[in-house]
This record gives C-alpha cells, structure tokens and sequence, in this order.
C-alpha cells in the first residue's frame, strides 16, 4: 500500500532549523501539507483546532516537552489516536521504553535521513 | 594549694564512692578535696586558654595564606575577562553555524524548487548554489578556531581549580548535595541531556528493536 502524503503532519520542534530540515525531508517524501509548533503546548493547541495525520516531535522543548506533549495527546480521547513519531539527539534505552509506554508509535535519533524518516513513517501505517 | 597526699586523696574519693567510714574522711577533708579540684580545673582552664589561643592564631595565618593563594590564582581577570570571553566565543560559533545552516539550506531548497526540465538555467543555478555551499562550509574552519580559544580557557580554569583545591586541601571534605531549584528538578525528571558520544547509547537499530 502507497504511502498517503496528503496528510497533515505537525512538525514539532524548537530549533527552527530541524523543522526546516524535516520540512524538507517530509516535502521530498512527497508530503505538503506540514505543519509546525516550538513547542509541546504550542502543538497541543493546533492539534486541538485541527485533525493532524501524524506528529513528528522532538523531546526536549519548554515549557511543554515532546514527552508530556504525547502523554496529553494519548490521554485525551479526541487525540489519542494520533500517530506520533519522537525524534531525539539522546538515545538511551529507558527513554525510548519511557515514550513507548507512553504510547509512541515510533523513535527516531537525530541525526536521521530522508529514508530513515521515511522507513519509521511506512512502520506507523502499517506499510 | 592543699597538702593532701595521695592516699589521703584516695581515701576520701572512696569515701564519696559510699564506701564510707566516717572515722577515716573528715568534714575538713571533704573541702581540701573540694579545694584540690578547684586548683586542678584552674589548671586545665589554663591550658585550654593556651591551646585555643594557639588554634586560633594557627586559624588566622591560614586564612591569610588562602587568600594570598587565592590573589595569586588570579581569579579576577578568570571572571571578567576569560570567562566572558568564552561565552562570547560560543555564541559566535552558534550564530556562525546558523548562518551557514541557513545558507546552506537555502542553496539546496532552490535546487530543489528549480525546474530541471530548463536544462540550461537548471545547470546555471546548481553550479551558483553548489559554490554557495562550499563558501558556506568555510565556517568550520573559524568555529575550529574559537572552539580552541574555549577550549584553552577550559583547561585554564581547571589548573586554577585544580591547584586551589590542592592548596585549600579541601578533597577530603565530602560534596554537601546542591540544592536544587524546581526549573533544575524538572530538567532532571523530563529533559534528555543531548547527543552522545559515539558508542554511547543505542543504535537506531537497537531502538528499531525495541518497536
């Protein structure tokens, strides 16, 4: 099954320069219609105003971090089916356990490429 | 001074111990005996007034040597003009590599935009952007730069510490815990500390693993 990039995504992430870059990795993918917040409170308002396909989110942010970010998204039933990919310079084993308690569909460590991304995107729906 | 001999002494202290034999301890001897620690506790006051004295005499001329130690470390021009000066390098490179970021990206998004299909402009557009990149790369060599001029204050500031904490001998004394502060508690609980050094952490195939 193809990939659907007509969904939104919600990039989240505040370094404006790794939005741009997954902007741009999303935007070779084949994916348009992308979204961006600086911050886990940031991103749980938009989600709040608008249906988001998938959630791209970097941990460490404040005031809301990507970790409390998605423990409110899978706590609130409107949201909670949300696909959500966490993307992280740190990666030791009891965090990843941590996010995937929490409900995180799929972790990626920073630095990534374009097929990376893409691979951990195709795992999430299922292709 | 009382003239009580040793034995005499012995006895009476038997005496106050409930061995008691009145024919033996007098009234009279009860008080030289009184008397006799009296002149003893004067004694020990004595010395102890001596022995302080010295202490804190000793105490002074430490505290002197510290702080010619820690004139001698020149800490002050450490604070106002190293430490600064590392600050300000750091947020050079920070800027410096943004900026090239940026260049960089904007090179590869015009790339990216442009219609290859215009073969000749295409061609024209990819040589101009692919020299800004290469223009671009020059900031590792200046980040290279001020990164060393960090790097030197670093080691500088730690064979000032080293050596005060040689000279304060304070290694012996045990770190007391910091307080922490709620902004530091929840940095602690909720924030991850950043890229590892490679072989540190798990692979993207162990986390892989994991899913």
């Amino acid at each position: 099954m193809a990939l659907d990039t007509s969904i939104p995504v919600l990039v989240v992430d505040d370094y404006k320069t790794m939005i741009r870059i997954i902007r741009n990795l999303l935007k070779q993918l084949g994916f348009e219609d992308v979204d961006e917040a600086s911050d886990g409170t940031e991103a749980l308002g938009k989600m709040k105003d608008r249906r988001y396909g998938l959630v791209i989110s970097d941990w460490n942010m404040e005031p809301m971090t990507g970790y409390e970010l998605l423990k409110q998204v899978r706590s609130d039933s409107s949201l909670a089916k949300t696909p959500f990919i966490m993307v992280t310079a740190e990666s030791k084993t009891e965090n990843v356990i941590a996010a995937k308690k929490a409900g995180v569909n799929n972790y990626i460590v920073k630095p990534f490429n374009a097929p990376t991304l893409k691979s951990k995107i195709e795992a999430v729906f299922g292709d | 001074m009382s003239n009580m001999s040793a034995d005499h002494v012995a006895k009476v202290i038997a005496f106050l111990r409930n061995e008691r034999k009145p024919e033996d301890v007098s009234l009279e001897d009860v008080m030289q005996l009184a008397e006799l620690m009296a002149e003893g506790f004067q004694q020990f006051f004595k010395s102890m007034d001596l022995s302080v004295y010295s202490e804190l005499g000793a105490m002074a001329r430490e505290i002197a040597n510290m702080k010619d130690e820690l004139c001698r470390l020149n800490l002050t021009d450490m604070r106002n003009e190293h430490i600064p000066m590392a600050g300000r390098e750091l947020d050079a490179i920070v800027e410096a590599t943004e900026e090239a970021t940026n260049t960089i990206m904007s090179a590869a998004e015009e790339i990216m935009g442009a219609d290859p299909n215009e073969i000749d402009a295409f061609q024209v557009l990819v040589g101009e952007k692919v020299t800004e990149i290469f223009q671009a790369c020059s900031f590792q060599d200046i980040t290279g730069q001020r990164i060393s001029k960090v790097v030197t204050t670093l080691n500088a500031l730690d064979k000032r510490i080293t050596t005060l904490v040689d000279k304060l001998k304070i290694m012996k004394i045990a770190d007391l815990p910091a307080e922490e502060s709620e902004a530091e508690k929840r940095a602690r609980d909720l924030m991850l500390h950043g890229p590892q050094f490679k072989g540190e952490g798990v692979s993207q195939d162990d986390i892989d693993a994991l899913f």
